[in-house]
């Protein structure tokens, strides 16, 4: 049993797959807001991770984010989950325009044994809020989405998954030729997660 | 080229994957130096965009940018194909990308204006995407954009592109002329420009922003509150030449795009607080829309005097604000140190439709000829080609 220190807090299986989980509801809706998924207006302001965040008010793509989190945690908790991405389309078109992918290291150890493991919980926030900044700074690169656009989530997880009924299989809905950037990790020393946004190339000659 | 961990090694991976897998990082200097970035509505290549950035502290990396930028020039005068505006195009991305702050020096603007003059009399490219692109790309960097959008209407140029009605439109919703922009959509509506659903959208999105601002009354906007998300708005909204919303007449507008003003003073450069820049900018933050299209004469002037009541709309000047900035990047330094000890070519002076023009010699030359142009876009071009 390892003992807590000042710095340090103890990290359980449920509790990393809680944090990640939850890590990724935010995420969802900062990237539906920085980039103009749903309209501004649709938003309201909550504090978390230490930032404020912006909250969609809109009652389905709230309850299809809860829905989200609640079974992406449970794939956590069994390890079986390798990879989960956001893919933003174009409304009358249904093209892809970009994809936020996020790949997920688990540590089978503790997902055999059931131990924990030790790290600062102020220092998983950091880290976090390291890549929520990332995204609204990414405005920098990442092409203006002039349309309506709508998006979906992707889970890529271990063969032997049953598919949840809420869920189908789908194709992985790739860009062709994307643009790649890797933003910041988060490391809870159970969940290892590494994100990459990818985009369009540029098209001049695209009316 | 990077290596990939393949736990299967004849599996083929999508690129992201690969990505991932590889140990290739991606620079963070677009997020060090994300306020000397001028966004892109193409976005960016960041790859591109970390390297221009570095640059800024490292000489080698500043000479291959330069170096680059002449061969893509020379690109332009030795282009032997069929396709002589496709140069061009490779070279204004590439400047668009390696010079992030965009600015008065990295002579975008200069470009821009030679590319469409070279070819705006060419039947060929009379309806090709790519050059209404630069068209357009031009006047947002222009003060006015009318005249642009008057002449490609009058020459017929990219008018079958809904684009083009857009941008127009979109042009003059903002100096308020909703009637007029009404007009414009409807005549792209008409001309059945391409993509219709890009046109219909756009114009929809009009209607809605007309009746709202109609019945706007006192809206504090719930949506002042929120931090500015704007970005895809205000690209779209050409940001660079727009008054200040300080006025009464946009804060009745409920959009929720964000302080053209303020991208004013963030990508202004530090050019030399002459009297005309100082006219230019005071122009640029006047309110009052250009009444009479028709004084043509008035606006060819070099030395374009300002007619008298505009100045019942002085803005102060803020001349502290103009010395006391540092240069927004190096790039300016650069060109004058590199280039004109280098190369000076013979041909770098008065030729207007010499490519050859483009070489930054002289730093001087390219700032004054972009204020010159942002003033009066089509001051190159022969009075008769001009509408009217």
């Amino acid at each position: 049993m390892a003992s807590k220190t000042a710095t340090k807090d103890i990290i359980t299986l449920r509790g990393s797959a809680a944090i990640v989980s939850e890590f990724f509801g935010k995420i969802c809706y900062s990237i539906l807001y920085n980039r103009g998924v749903y309209p501004e207006e649709s938003f309201a302001r909550v504090k978390k991770y230490g930032l404020p965040m912006l909250l969609t008010q809109d009652e389905g793509v709230k309850s299809f984010i809860s829905n989200l989190t609640s079974q992406l945690s449970e794939w956590l908790e069994n390890g079986k989950l390798q990879r989960i991405v956001l893919v933003i389309m174009s409304k009358a078109t249904g093209e892809v325009l970009e994809r936020w992918n996020f790949s997920i290291e688990t540590d089978s150890e503790v997902v055999e044994k059931g131990i924990s493991r030790e790290k600062s919980d102020k220092e998983i926030m950091r880290e976090i809020q390291a890549i929520m900044r990332q995204i609204a700074s990414s405005i920098t690169y990442l092409p203006c989405l002039d349309e309506p656009c709508v998006f979906d989530v992707l889970a890529y997880t271990d063969k032997d998954c049953a598919v949840p009924f809420t869920w189908i299989e789908s194709d992985p809905k790739l860009i062709a030729n994307p643009q790649m950037v890797k933003l910041h990790s988060f490391d809870t020393k159970i969940h290892k997660v590494d994100t990459l946004v990818s985009y369009k190339n540029d098209e001049w000659d695209e009316p | 080229m990077e290596s990939c961990k393949l736990e299967e090694p004849i599996m083929l991976l999508d690129p992201e994957t690969e990505f991932l897998a590889s140990k290739e990082e991606t620079g963070n200097e677009w997020e060090l130096f994300k306020e000397n970035v001028r966004p892109l509505k193409r976005g960016r290549n960041v790859r591109l965009l970390n390297h221009a950035l570095k640059s800024h502290s490292h000489s080698q990396l500043k000479n291959s940018l330069l170096h680059h930028r002449r061969r893509l020039i020379e690109a332009i005068d030795e282009y032997a194909g069929d396709d002589p505006l496709q140069p061009w195009i490779e070279c204004i991305k590439w400047v668009q990308e390696a010079f992030p702050p965009g600015g008065d020096c990295s002579g975008l603007v200069v470009i821009y204006e030679q590319c469409v003059r070279t070819f705006w009399h060419e039947d060929r490219y009379r309806d090709d995407f790519r050059y209404l692109k630069v068209w357009l790309e031009y006047a947002e960097n222009c003060l006015d954009a009318e005249v642009i959008y008057n002449f490609l209407e009058a020459n017929k140029i990219g008018v079958t592109h809904a684009a083009f009605y857009i941008s127009y439109a979109l042009h003059m919703e903002q100096k308020n002329k909703n009637r007029t922009a009404n007009e414009i959509f409807n005549r792209g509506l008409s001309m059945k420009a391409q993509p219709v659903e890009k046109l219909t959208a756009a114009y929809k999105k009009f209607l809605t922003r007309s009746m709202r601002q109609l019945k706007a009354t006192d809206e504090d906007g719930a949506e002042n509150q929120l931090p500015a998300r704007s970005f895809g708005t205000v690209l779209a909204k050409q940001t660079r030449n727009q008054a200040p919303e300080s006025s009464d007449i946009f804060r009745k507008k409920l959009k929720p795009d964000r302080a053209p003003g303020s991208a004013l003073s963030i990508f202004k450069d530090n050019s030399s607080s002459s009297l005309t820049h100082h006219q230019s900018e005071m122009s640029k933050l006047d309110l009052k829309p250009w009444h009479s299209l028709g004084a043509r004469a008035e606006r060819n002037k070099e030395n374009s005097a300002i007619p008298s009541k505009w100045t019942s709309n002085k803005i102060p000047h803020r001349p502290g604000q103009r010395i006391g900035r540092p240069p927004p990047g190096p790039s300016i330094e650069i060109f004058v140190d590199e280039e004109s000890s280098e190369q000076h070519k013979p041909d770098n002076d008065g030729e207007k439709s010499s490519v050859l023009q483009l070489r930054p010699g002289d730093d001087r030359d390219i700032k004054k000829e972009t204020e010159l142009l942002k003033e009066n876009p089509l001051r190159n071009f022969p009075p008769s080609s001009l509408p009217r």
